[in-house]
């Protein structure tokens, strides 16, 4: 019996994906433990991506499929409980500015589950501190610098095991030193069954041949292309 | 016109020029008949879209307010996040509205209540403030009042929060991480404007009565003791008074959310908190008349 696959995109879609040809299909398939690279140089594409792999972008044609369950066929709520099985690193702005730090990071685990929240809380600081934060911040989600808040993005993407990560160009404002840190994280969860995406646009990032995935994949006008992996 | 210019014209509408057949036509150009058709849908068209787009705010604020109330009987709907953002809505609106609320009751009191009591006292018809009071007061002015305050009050916050969040796509983070706005965000916001409207207008209620009646009581212009003053006020009261009154404060109050929460969430992306503001509050206003208007001729 195949192994069902974490994500699978089988000739997908969209002519609402920016900057891709009409008649691009995207073809992705991954299991579990599997890490792709993608290189994805415009920001917008990237992000209309991830909104594909999420189900929030119905595809034109194909499936998308995330844990063997097809998005368009799945009803609203069943969909964002599904939703909250992923974790995703935002390249945008992603917080809810009137709330607390520590709620905004805790927000998709207190919504989607029932974790008692001093647990969720202890996890939560374990993660900071794994990042780089002296622990969860308190006060306004506005007071922590650009860094900090990509660390805290990286907390909240990695709380509550996502069984797939998806990361927009995590490396945009923090030092080149987080990526062992992450890279860490991406392995951890990797073990656990979970796959990852990590789109980038950061040349060293790409040309690295050293860096762990399994799948390398360029995202451009013709969709997704698939290139040697080391 | 003329006889003769009337001649022609009628002449020109008798005998329309001879069409060639429809084959025979020039390209883009319509036979005659199939012209006014044509013209015809095009104008219903024009005019159903006109229709649609201004009605569309209307109708989608009716149909998200009937959401919401069948959602908040839902106890599904009511997961941590929301509870906690309709704790900390209503913490809000409430703190943020009780200190206008008491000192406009009061102004009341002294400006309407007092006055009713002296001239009525005046003229010897003191037991006729109750009717005076519950059809003026209550019924009406009331429910207006704390509508108004809850819009300048706790309305303009809910437009910056929510109108930062749609500017800057921070609903599309919400609904990637499975997060349903209307759950998380509107639907604590309504109820909680709801019954932030009602505790507001009983508050309201109290505090302009009493503060009337001592104001009068000190200047020697009441006869009648506190109990005897409530009691007329009570006694004017039907039945439906008592259901109309807390309706239009929780309807009131759940429309002023939904006005709000709608004008930040439709708004176009490049619409800062400055240009939504005055949009909101005629909105936010035009909806606490409509349902003071509407629930008053009803009762």
């Amino acid at each position: 019996m195949a192994t069902a696959a974490i994500l699978d995109l089988n000739d997908a879609q969209s002519r609402q994906l920016v900057g891709t040809a009409a008649d691009a299909k995207l073809n992705l398939r991954l299991e579990p433990g599997d890490f792709a690279l993608i290189d994805a140089r415009d920001a917008d594409l990237g992000r209309d991506f991830a909104d594909l792999c999420s189900g929030l972008m119905p595809p034109d044609k194909g499936a998308v499929e995330f844990l063997g369950r097809d998005w368009t066929s799945l009803p609203l709520d069943y969909a964002q409980a599904l939703r909250g099985r992923i974790g995703r690193v935002f390249a945008g702005r992603s917080w809810i500015d009137f709330l607390d730090a520590a709620t905004d990071i805790m927000l998709p685990q207190l919504h989607h589950t029932r974790r008692d929240p001093a647990e969720l809380r202890a996890h939560a600081t374990d993660l900071c501190r794994r990042f780089g934060l002296p622990g969860l911040p308190i006060g306004r989600i506005g007071m922590l610098s650009a860094g900090d808040l990509v660390r805290a993005g990286f907390v909240r993407a990695f709380l509550g095991e996502p069984m797939l990560l998806l990361l927009e160009s995590p490396l945009q404002g923090v030092y080149a030193d987080m990526v062992p840190m992450l890279l860490n994280g991406i392995a951890e969860a990797r073990d656990r069954g979970a796959a990852a995406i990590w789109m980038t646009r950061n040349k060293a990032v790409w040309g690295d041949r050293s860096f762990p995935a399994t799948q390398r994949l360029r995202l451009g006008y013709h969709g997704l292309t698939s290139l040697r992996t080391s | 016109m003329n006889a003769a210019g009337l001649n022609e014209a009628s002449s020109t509408a008798t005998q329309p020029p001879p069409q060639p057949p429809p084959d025979q036509l020039p390209p883009g150009q319509l036979p005659s008949g199939r012209w006014h058709r044509d013209f015809l849908w095009r104008w219903l068209g024009w005019l159903g879209r006109l229709t649609r787009r201004r009605m569309r705010f209307l109708l989608t604020l009716a149909s998200m307010a009937m959401g919401v109330a069948v959602d908040a009987l839902r106890p599904a709907s009511w997961r941590r996040t929301t509870r906690a953002e309709f704790r900390r809505v209503l913490r809000q609106s409430l703190g943020g509205g009780l200190t206008t609320t008491v000192l406009t009751a009061a102004i009341i009191g002294l400006g309407m209540v007092y006055q009713a009591l002296y001239w009525l006292g005046a003229a010897g018809q003191e037991e006729s403030i109750g009717s005076i009071l519950v059809t003026i007061l209550i019924r009406e002015i009331i429910p207006v009042l704390v509508g108004l305050i809850l819009l300048g009050r706790s309305g303009s916050v809910v437009l910056t929060e929510l109108g930062g969040l749609q500017a800057n796509g921070q609903i599309q983070v919400l609904q990637a991480q499975g997060i349903d706005p209307v759950g998380a965000l509107i639907l604590p916001r309504g109820i909680a404007f709801a019954t932030a409207a009602y505790t507001l207008g009983v508050i309201f209620m109290l505090v302009s009565l009493l503060t009337g009646f001592i104001v009068g009581s000190l200047v020697g212009a009441v006869r009648m003791s506190l109990w005897s003053f409530l009691d007329n006020v009570l006694t004017a009261m039907h039945p439906a008074d008592f259901a109309i009154f807390p309706i239009k404060l929780v309807v009131i109050g759940l429309l002023v959310a939904m006005t709000a929460c709608l004008t930040a969430l439709d708004a176009e992306p490049h619409l800062d908190a400055n240009r939504l503001m005055p949009r909101g509050f005629v909105r936010g206003l035009l909806s606490i008349m409509l349902v003071s208007g509407v629930l008053s001729l009803a009762s």
